[in-house]
């Protein structure tokens, strides 16, 4: 009965004018860069960061929560129609979904993805609805040593599932908790690593860090190499799928639904696992798996379900313990820091309003992307048709804006593009930056946590194998680590290693 | 970038210098947690955590150094293999150009240009796209920052925008 009473504040809240607009907003844009190839929802949401400072906390975080899921659904429009993914869950889309398109089947494969996502997104909300208040009632006993040991998870997990090399991967989450030191210690005030900068003393900017490694670095590597586009120019009908698709497409995508959200809530998975796990499971379960790579609609259906609930998913650790899983929660993380909200258990409690405000406009969200999506869909086409050597001095000119909004300081923009080249020359040398921003976000909260703990405890470390949580969560840490080492678990991380970690 | 053919070790081996670079950010970021104070176990100093991620740095390192020598490693050249790298060079140029040019000169006056020279040097747009694109894209966002969002934007010594 509470969660009711809940939600109907949470509508009363989603449903003020202002709230719709910026929901809109979100999801629009969302879609936008969805679809777009070379900018994804983490260069769109440190874009925009800045302006959620012009209106209310909720209106703020709900525009940027709509980016994040809007890109979900975007980023399919591409894989199938261009086989280029908009975003990096997409990329599993691109298999099957292009080959459906390529059978003139274009039509039932963005309207299974539309409506496959619809309702992979319904379910995790109602799931974070119920799940997230018990889990922050519970996380309200956390203490330092907890939090410690759960960021080191999270940041294990995390580059357990990155692309290529996982001491490469570890090395750039230590760099990244290295520059998310530089600033006054927030115990001792003392400055640290800031060569006389002033503009240093507050530490680096989190928004030049993601738009340079993420947004100008993408830029640069894009720039390389000519982007072919095998674009789908027939006109797209029958967007419904029929009684067959249908049949075959429930079952992928209620499987996706569940495997989804419980990657997306894992610290460090995300929509990208989830969508490569869903598909694997769809090919191991199928009586025909030979049909997929052909234009198997259960390739298309259960990957875009999973993607979308875990992005769902991906919401609770950030609301219930104030910890982002990924880059882009790390980022909306930013978002609750600037209007001065700390996401955690007593977020729930503090600000209902905000929270529940939330979750009913991902509710309003959804209905506005499946309107978007399905008779967007010829707009989003033409889009798709603008050539890179347009868009890319557009992309820089965007993030620069961005960067420059985010602290009204020439200096971020030199940091963003000293990290474009780091980001340029880290990906052609196999380092992926995700391990880095998330690392970055969370060294300092590890850090203060860790000397916390260390001093309540009168430097027993004992303390973080005695709690169950942190033991549970530093035994989980050490298995991944080691993990590795052996030939067959190393063979199943190659299999569900991703390229972006969000 | 994956590495599908690894050749046996050489000097210019790729992954064997991004190492040595990692040894030495770990012996910089070790030096400054000394520097700042490690403190007590029971009273952690403002060192204490670089000194000991600076250690975590250097094991990585080292580890991707070994794997580089028994492994072996794509060289620099084929980290380049079939790509242009004159573009992005040109890019960060013209990017670190604009940068420190942005204060001095206003928002404007540096983005007309820097939008101009992407547009055509980069990977050439015809001049009737390029010219209004280059343009109107940095005025019609001055104009929105300045009047919708009230964000001013750096008007430099011309004090334009």
């Amino acid at each position: 009965m509470d969660v009711l009473v809940n939600v109907m504040h949470g509508f009363g809240v989603a449903l003020q004018p202002v709230n719709i607009l910026y929901c809109f907003i979100g999801v629009f844009i969302g879609t936008l860069v969805g679809v777009l190839p070379g900018i994804g929802p983490i260069s769109a949401m440190s874009l925009l960061l800045p302006v959620t400072l012009s209106g209310t906390p909720e209106s703020g975080i709900i525009m940027m929560a709509g980016i994040y899921y809007g890109s979900m659904y975007g980023g399919s429009t591409t894989s199938i129609l261009v086989n280029i993914p908009g975003e990096a869950a997409s990329v599993v889309t691109c298999i099957d979904g292009h080959q459906m398109a390529k059978q003139g089947r274009a039509g039932p494969a963005l309207g299974i993805s539309a409506l496959g996502s619809f309702i992979a997104g319904t379910f995790a909300l109602v799931m974070l609805m119920l799940v997230a208040p018990s889990l922050a009632s519970v996380a309200i006993a956390f203490g330092p040593a907890e939090y410690a040991s759960l960021m080191v998870l999270g940041l294990v997990v995390l580059t357990f599932l990155t692309q290529g090399s996982m001491a490469k991967a570890l090395l750039m989450a230590c760099i990244g908790i290295v520059l998310g030191l530089v600033g006054l210690d927030s115990i001792t005030a003392q400055p640290r690593l800031t060569f006389g900068r002033i503009e240093l003393i507050d530490g680096i900017g989190l928004v030049p860090v993601v738009m340079g490694l993420f947004g100008l670095g993408e830029v640069l590597l894009n720039t390389e190499q000519v982007i072919k586009r095998d674009i789908i120019n027939a006109k797209i009908t029958q967007l419904l799928p029929n009684k067959e698709d249908w049949k075959a497409s429930a079952g992928p995508i209620g499987r996706g639904t569940i495997l989804g959200f419980f990657l997306g809530i894992l610290p460090g998975g995300g929509a990208v696992v989830a969508s490569f796990a869903s598909y694997a499971l769809e090919k191991r379960l199928s009586k025909h798996p030979e049909r997929f790579g052909h234009g198997a609609i259960e390739g298309v259906a259960g990957p875009e379900a999973a993607n979308n609930a875990a992005a769902g998913g991906a919401f609770i650790p950030l609301m219930t313990l104030g910890i982002p899983p990924n880059v882009v929660m790390a980022l909306l993380l930013g978002a609750f820091v600037i209007h001065g909200l700390q996401p955690g258990p007593l977020l729930i409690t503090q600000n209902p309003g905000l929270f529940w405000g939330i979750v009913a406009s991902m509710y309003i969200g959804n209905v506005m992307l499946l309107v978007l999506n399905l008779p967007l869909i010829g707009m989003w086409v033409k889009l798709l048709k603008l050539p890179y050597n347009v868009l890319f001095p557009l992309i820089i000119l965007f993030t620069i804006i961005g960067v420059y909004c985010s602290s009204n300081n020439v200096f971020d923009v030199y940091v963003m593009v000293g990290f474009g080249v780091i980001g340029y020359f880290m990906r052609k040398f196999g380092y992926e930056p995700a391990p880095l921003v998330l690392a970055f976000v969370l060294g300092p909260l590890l850090e203060n946590n860790l000397r916390k703990s260390l001093i309540l405890s009168q430097g027993d470390l004992m303390t973080f194998v005695e709690r169950p949580i942190s033991a549970a969560c530093l035994v989980l840490a050490v298995v991944l680590l080691i993990a590795p080492l052996l030939p067959a678990l190393r063979r199943k991380r190659e299999m569900v290693a991703l390229d972006e970690g969000v | 970038m994956t590495d599908q053919t690894r050749p046996p070790f050489r000097l210019n081996n790729s992954e064997l210098w991004t190492g040595v670079l990692g040894i030495a950010l770990g012996v910089f970021v070790i030096r400054s947690g000394l520097k700042l104070k490690l403190g007590t176990i029971n009273d952690p100093g403002s060192g204490f955590m670089l000194f000991y991620i600076g250690l975590l740095m250097c094991a990585f390192a080292v580890t991707i150094i070994l794997a580089s020598v028994t492994e072996g490693g794509p060289t620099f050249g084929s980290r380049w293999e079939g790509a242009s790298w004159g573009k992005p060079g040109a890019i960060i140029v013209i990017l670190s150009a604009y940068a420190f040019a942005l204060e001095p000169l206003g928002f404007l006056i540096s983005t007309v240009p820097l939008m101009l020279v992407l547009l055509r040097v980069i990977d050439p747009v015809r001049w009737t796209l390029a010219i209004p694109l280059a343009v109107l894209a940095p005025v019609s966002v001055w104009w929105v920052l300045k009047h919708g969002l009230l964000i001013q934007l750096p008007s430099g010594m011309f004090e334009i925008g």
